[in-house]
C-alpha cells in the first residue's frame, strides 16, 4: 500500500491537532471500556489515518461507537488526545456522508457557521416580523415542513454512511434481518445507553445529556405535531400541554446550562476541545428553551393577544428555524443517529464476514 | 630487563617460631548457627603450633580486630589464621591488623567457612562443623610455612601517553595534565579533532561539531603539560606499568619515542561504510549515510533543502544500517563478524538531524524506518517526541523483515513490513534515503596485537568490569577512553575519558606503582636451566632464560608476572613457586585435610 500522507492533514483540519505525537503505545485501544477485539480503536484508526489508509477510515464504523468518556486521552503519555481524534475522525466521516458538501465547509472554518447562523436568524425574524397575514396559521405550516426536510436530509446521510460502511467495502448491498440486531440498534437509539458503558460512569454528564434529550424530543413533538398555538389560545398554567412545555423548556435550560459550564470550564477531557459548531448547538439549544417557555409564560399569564408574546413567538418560530435548516444537520445534534445505526452496522460487518448476511446481488445476480 | 624494579627485602619476623592465633568468627550467627564454633575453636587450640585459639561473633568488627592486636601484642602471635567468610571479603581487614600491630601483612590466612562449610552443609551440623576444624587445620599448616612478602614497587614514568587526538584523547589529557600530569597525544591524523571534525551541528548543545574539538583543542594547545605529536604512525608499544614505550614515524619520516607510567586508549572509532548495493548504496547517488547527509544538510541553502543541485522534498530514514546485524539476515564484516551491537547514538543523532530538517525546511516529508527507537540519553526522548509532533512518520519493521529501496525513473521506493500498521506492506516514495549508520571498532590490530589488549564480542576494547572497575584495561596502566570502547555520545565520552585520566593520575600519584607480591620465584639454586617453563608462559617478558652468576636460570620480571602459576606445574624439579602459594604450603594443607 503506497503511505499517504497527506490524509492525516486533512484529518486534521477537523480537530485532533495533537495526533501526530502518537507513537503507538496503544494504551487507548487498552483502556477505552468500549473497544472490543473485534473493533479496536483508538490506536488502529490513529495509524490507519497517518499511513493515509483513506477506504479504511471512510468505511471506519468505529468511531460512531466512542462515546468521548476521554479516557484514552487522559491515559495517553505522548498527550496525543486519541479520543479527540475520534471526535475529528466523526467530523470527517459526516462531511463525508454529506452529499451537499456544507459540513465540510462549516467544519473547516470554525464560525462561519455561527456567522450565518445569526444572519438567518435576523433574515427569518424580519420576514416573519413582515408577514402580514395570520401568523399562528402560517407557523403551524412551517413546523409541519420541519419533519419533511429533516428526514431528506437525514435520510441522505444514512444513505451515505450505509454506502461507506457497508456497500464499498463489503462490495454490496448487505443486511443483517436478526430481531435482535435490530432490536439492540433501536434501544441504542433511544437510550444512547453505552454512554454508561464508560467505566467511570460521568453522572452529571449523563444526566445533562438525559435532561437535554428528553426536553429536546419534548420541544420536538410539541412543535412538529404543532400542539401550540399560543397566538389563538389562551392556555391555563396547568393544562396538560402547559405541563409538557414547562418541562421541556426547563430540562432543556437546566441541562444545556450545565453543559455549557463544563464546557467553560473544560472540567472534563470531553470538553477540552471545542469545535464553535458545539457552541452553536449548545447555545441555540438553550435559546430554543428561553424562547419556548418565554412565550409559554407570556401566553399563560396576558393571553394570546399580548404584543410582547406576537414578537417573542416570531422569534421562537425563527430560532427553531435556523435550527432545522442550519443546526440538525451539520452539528453534533446528528450524532444521535450515527451511533445506533453504527451499531447495526458492526452486525451487518460480522455477519457478511462470516458470509451469513442478507446480500442483494444487484447485476451480478442469476 | 628494567632495573627500576625493586623488592623491598624485609627484616621481620622472618624464620622466628610460628605463633599462630585461630579465630573463629560466629558471622552472626550465618556461621555458628550451623558451625559448632566453640568445638572448632577448642579442636584448634589442641593443634601444634597454635598459641591460641577464640571464637567470636563479628572478628570484621572494631572488638574483633582488637582481639587480635591483643593477642599480638600479649602474646607475641606472629602469624594467624581466620576462619570466617570469604577472603575477597574481608582477607584485607586483617591483612591491615597484622601491619598495624607490626607483623608482616602477608602472614595470615583466611580460611572460608561460610561459603564453603555453613551455607553448604545447612542440614549437616556435624558434618559442617568436622569440616570447618580440617580447613582450618591446613590454614595453620600454610601459614606456618609462610615467609613475610612485601609489595613489588616499580619505578614509574610519570607521564601518560593518550593515544588517539579525538574529543576523548583530548579530554583524557586535559584532565590528566589538571592533576599534574605531563600527558601526551600521540595521533595519527593531521590534526586534533577525530569525527568531531565531519559532523555539523550536533546534539545536545547544538554546537558544531568542529567547534566542540576546536574549543578543546584551543586549551590542550595552551596547556604546557601535554605535548602533541599528529601525523603520528605507531609502530611499536611495549613495556609495562610505570614503563611504556611508544615508538612512532612522524609524518616527515623521522623516529620518535615516547616514555609513559600509563597509557589512555582513545583510538575511537570508524565510521560504518554501507557494503556495495547495501540498500541502494554506492549504485544510487541519492542513497547516503548519516554522517554524509548531516555534512549535505550544513551545506544547504536556506529555505530549500538541496542534494547535487536538486531540491529534495521527501527523505527517509532507515535505522540500524550496520548495528544490531542479525546472524544469517545480514552479510558478516570482512572479519567473518556480523555487528550484532547498538551503535546507542545513531537514534538520537537520526532525529535530532530529522528536527533540524523540519526545522529549517517545514514542507520536506521525512519518513523514519526503524526497529527500535533507542533514545536512551538524558532528555534524548524529546528528540523523538517533537519528531512525532513536527510529523515525522515512523514506521517499524521487524528483525527478519527488512526494508527494501529500489529505484527508477520517477524516484526513490522503500517498501516496509510495519508491525505498526498491523504487518502491512507499505511503500513510501523519498528523494533522498539516509542509511543510520553505525560505529565500528576503529582498526587498532598493530597495538592490540603487540600489547595483547583484550575486546569485547563487538571487537570494541573491553574493560575489566563494566560496573566495577569500567576504564580500566587487563593490562595494568592501560586505560580506556571513549569510543574505542563501547558507542558513546560526546557527554558520554567526556565522562570516561575523565574517568581514564583520574584512574591514571591515581596510579602514577607516586613515583614508584605497589604490585601484589604473588609472583613468580626462582630458586636458583634448584633451576637446572631446562628452558621448559618460559615456553609455559603467556604473559610476554613474564619469565625468561638468563644467565645469572655464570649459570643458565630462569628470571621473572615480576612486573609483568601475573601469578598464574602455569609455569610452577612444569618445572621437573619444584624450583619455581608463587609467593605466598607456594607447592610446599599446598602440600602441607592437603595432608591436613586428607589425614586419619
Ligand atoms: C553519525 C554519527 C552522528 C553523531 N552525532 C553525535 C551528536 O550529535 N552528539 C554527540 O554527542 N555524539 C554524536 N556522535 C558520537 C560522536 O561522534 C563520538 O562520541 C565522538 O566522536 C567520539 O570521540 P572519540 O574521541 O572517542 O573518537 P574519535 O572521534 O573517533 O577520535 C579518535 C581519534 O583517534 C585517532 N586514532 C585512531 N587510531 C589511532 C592510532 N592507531 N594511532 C593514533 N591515533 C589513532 C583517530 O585518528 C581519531 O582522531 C555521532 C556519531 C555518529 C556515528
Ligand atoms: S495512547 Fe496515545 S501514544 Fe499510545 S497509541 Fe494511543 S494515542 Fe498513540
Ligand atoms: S473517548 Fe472513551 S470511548 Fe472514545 S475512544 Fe477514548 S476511551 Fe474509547
Ligand atoms: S542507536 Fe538506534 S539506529 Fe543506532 S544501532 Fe541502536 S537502535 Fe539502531
Ligand atoms: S606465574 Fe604465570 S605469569 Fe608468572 S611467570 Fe609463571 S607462567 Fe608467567
Ligand atoms: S622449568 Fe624449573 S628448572 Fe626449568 S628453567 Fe624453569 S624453573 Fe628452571
Amino acid at each position: 500500500m503506497k503511505v499517504n500522507p497527506e490524509l492525516i492533514d486533512e484529518i486534521k483540519k477537523y480537530g485532533a491537532f495533537d495526533i501526530s505525537a502518537c507513537f503507538n503505545c496503544g494504551n487507548c485501544t487498552a483502556v477505552c471500556p468500549l473497544s472490543k477485539e473485534d473493533s479496536s480503536f483508538p490506536r488502529k484508526l490513529i495509524r490507519a489515518g497517518h499511513v493515509g489508509m483513506e477506504d479504511k477510515i471512510s468505511s471506519a464504523i468505529e468511531p460512531w461507537h466512542c462515546y468521548y468518556c476521554g479516557e484514552c486521552s487522559a491515559t495517553c503519555p505522548r498527550e496525543a488526545q486519541p479520543g479527540e481524534y475520534m471526535m475529528a475522525l466523526r467530523r470527517y466521516l459526516i462531511a463525508k456522508y454529506d452529499i451537499t458538501g456544507l459540513s465540510k465547509i462549516f467544519y473547516k472554518n470554525g464560525w462561519l457557521q455561527t456567522w450565518l447562523a445569526l444572519g438567518m436568524l435576523a433574515a427569518f425574524y424580519w420576514l416573519y416580523s413582515s408577514y402580514t397575514g395570520d401568523f399562528g396559521a402560517l407557523a403551524g405550516k412551517i413546523e409541519l415542513a420541519f419533519p419533511v426536510y429533516v428526514t431528506i436530509a437525514l435520510g441522505g446521510y444514512v444513505l451515505n454512511m450505509y454506502r461507506y460502511a457497508i456497500v464499498k467495502p463489503l462490495g454490496g448491498i448487505k443486511a443483517s434481518l436478526k430481531p435482535a440486531h435490530i432490536y439492540e440498534t433501536l434501544v441504542h437509539g433511544f437510550t444512547q445507553k453505552n454512554f454508561n458503558g464508560c467505566e467511570e460512569t460521568d453522572w452529571t454528564r449523563w444526566i445533562a445529556h438525559l435532561l437535554v434529550m428528553s426536553g429536546y424530543v419534548l420541544t420536538l413533538l410539541i412543535s412538529n405535531l404543532h400542539l401550540l398555538s399560543p397566538l389563538d389560545k389562551h392556555y391555563g398554567a396547568f393544562g396538560p400541554v402547559s405541563l409538557l412545555v414547562w418541562y421541556a423548556g426547563l430540562a432543556i435550560l437546566v441541562g444545556g446550562g450545565i453543559m455549557s459550564l463544563r464546557r467553560m470550564f473544560k472540567s472534563a477531557e470531553s470538553s477540552k476541545f471545542s469545535h464553535p459548531s458545539d457552541w452553536l448547538f449548545v447555545v441555540t439549544m438553550f435559546l430554543i428553551g428561553a424562547s419556548l417557555l418565554f412565550t409559554h409564560y407570556l401566553n399563560v399569564a396576558y393571553g394570546p393577544q399580548d404584543p410582547l408574546l406576537a414578537k417573542v413567538y416570531r422569534l421562537n418560530i425563527a430560532i427553531e428555524t435556523v435550527w432545522i435548516l442550519l443546526i440538525v444537520p451539520f452539528t453534533k445534534w446528528i450524532h444521535i443517529f450515527f451511533r445506533p445505526l453504527a451499531v447495526y452496522f458492526q452486525h451487518v460487518k460480522k455477519e457478511a464476514e462470516a458470509g451469513t448476511a442478507f446480500t442483494l446481488n444487484i447485476g451480478a445476480a442469476k | 630487563m628494567d632495573e627500576k624494579i625493586t623488592e623491598a627485602s624485609s627484616k621481620d619476623n622472618y624464620r622466628q617460631e610460628p605463633k599462630v592465633g585461630v579465630y573463629v568468627c560466629h558471622c552472626g550467627g550465618n556461621i555458628s548457627d550451623i558451625i559448632d564454633v566453640k568445638a572448632v575453636a577448642a579442636a584448634l587450640a589442641k593443634y601444634p603450633g597454635v598459641t591460641v585459639a577464640r571464637e567470636y561473633a563479628f572478628m570484621c568488627s572494631s572488638n574483633g580486630q582488637d582481639l587480635i592486636a591483643e593477642d599480638i601484642k600479649n602474646l607475641g602471635i606472629n602469624r594467624t589464621v581466620v576462619a570466617a567468610c570469604s577472603p575477597s571479603l574481608h582477607e584485607l581487614t586483617f591483612r591491615n591488623v597484622l601491619q598495624r600491630a607490626g607483623v608482616n601483612p602477608y602472614l595470615h590466612e583466611h580460611i572460608n567457612i561460610r561459603e564453603q562449610a555453613s551455607w553448604v552443609h545447612k542440614l549437616d551440623h556435624a558434618g559442617a562443623t568436622a569440616k570447618a576444624i580440617r580447613l582450618a587445620q591446613a590454614g595453620v599448616e600454610k601459614v606456618k610455612r609462610k615467609d613475610p612478602l612485601n609489595a613489588i614497587r616499580v619505578a614509574a614514568e610519570p607521564r601518560v601517553a593518550v593515544i588517539g587526538g579525538g574529543v576523548a584523547g583530548m579530554r583524557a589529557a586535559l584532565s590528566a595534565a589538571g592533576k599534574g600530569l605531563e600527558a601526551v597525544i600521540i595521533e595519527k591524523g593531521p590534526g586534533l579533532g577525530g569525527k568531531l571534525l565531519g559532523l555539523g551541528k550536533m546534539y545536545p548543545s547544538g554546537e558544531e561539531g568542529p567547534a566542540i574539538a576546536g574549543k578543546l583543542e584551543a586549551l590542550v594547545r595552551a596547556d604546557k603539560k601535554i605535548t602533541v605529536h599528529t601525523g603520528a604512525d605507531i609502530d611499536f608499544v611495549g613495556g609495562f606499568v610505570g614503563n611504556f614505550k611508544i615508538n612512532f614515524k612522524n609524518a616527515d619520516g623521522t623516529s620518535a619515542q615516547v616514555k609513559a607510567g600509563a597509557i589512555i586508549m582513545a583510538t575511537g572509532y570508524q565510521h560504518y561504510k554501507p557494503a556495495q548495493g547495501e540498500f541502494g548504496y554506492g549504485e544510487d547517488a541519492n542513497v547516503v549515510t548519516l554522517p554524509e547527509f548531516i555534512s549535505l544538510m550544513k551545506n544547504s541553502p536556506a529555505g530549500r533543502l538541496e542534494y547535487s543541485g536538486k531540491e529534495i522534498k521527501s527523505l527517509a530514514l532507515i535505522h540500524c544500517v550496520g548495528s544490531r546485524q542479525v546472524e544469517g539476515v545480514h552479510k558478516p564484516q570482512a572479519d567473518g563478524k556480523i555487528n550484532d551491537y547498538c551503535s546507542r547514538t545513531c537514534c538520537s543523532s537520526a532525529l535530532y538531524a530529522a528536527n533540524q530538517v523540519k526545522d529549517k525546511y517545514p514542507g520536506v516529508r521525512i519518513y523514519d524506518v526503524y526497529r527500535d527507537i533507542r533514545t536512551y540519553g538524558m532528555q534524548h526522548e524529546e528528540y523523538y517526541d517533537k519528531a512525532s509532533k513536527d510529523g515525522v512518520l515512523f514506521l517499524r519493521h521487524n528483525e527478519t523483515d527488512q526494508p527494501v529501496v529500489t529505484s527508477d525513473r520517477t524516484g526513490h521506493t522503500v517498501k516496509v513490513k510495519d508491525v505498526l500498521t498491523w504487518g502491512e506492506e507499505l511503500e513510501v516514495k523519498a528523494d533522498l534515503v539516509v542509511l543510520v549508520t553505525g560505529m565500528m571498532p576503529a582498526d587498532i590490530s598493530l597495538i592490540r596485537s603487540q600489547m595483547k589488549m583484550p575486546i569485547g564480542a563487538d571487537r570494541f576494547l573491553q574493560e575489566v568490569h563494566l560496573k566495577l572497575r569500567p576504564v580500566e584495561m587487563a593490562n595494568s596502566g592501560i586505560f580506556i577512553a571513549g569510543t574505542a570502547q563501547y558507542p558513546m555520545d560526546v557527554p558520554e565520552v567526556m565522562a570516561a575519558a575523565g574517568t581514564a585520566a583520574a584512574k591514571a593520575a591515581i596510579l602514577l600519584a607516586e613515583p614508584d606503582i605497589p604490585l601484589e607480591p604473588f609472583v613468580a620465584v626462582v630458586d636458583e639454586h634448584k633451576c637446572t636451566g631446562c628452558g621448559l617453563c618460559p615456553a609455559e608462559c603467556s604473559y610476554d617478558g613474564a619469565l625468561m632464560m638468563a644467565e645469572k652468576n655464570g649459570k643458565k636460570v630462569a628470571v621473572v620480571n615480576p612486573a609483568l608476572c601475573k601469578g598464574c602459576g602455569a609455569c610452577v606445574a612444569v618445572c621437573p624439579v619444584r624450583a619455581i613457586n608463587v609467593a605466598g602459594w607456594t607447592l610446599d604450603q599446598f602440600d602441607a594443607m592437603v595432608e591436613a585435610i586428607a589425614k586419619e
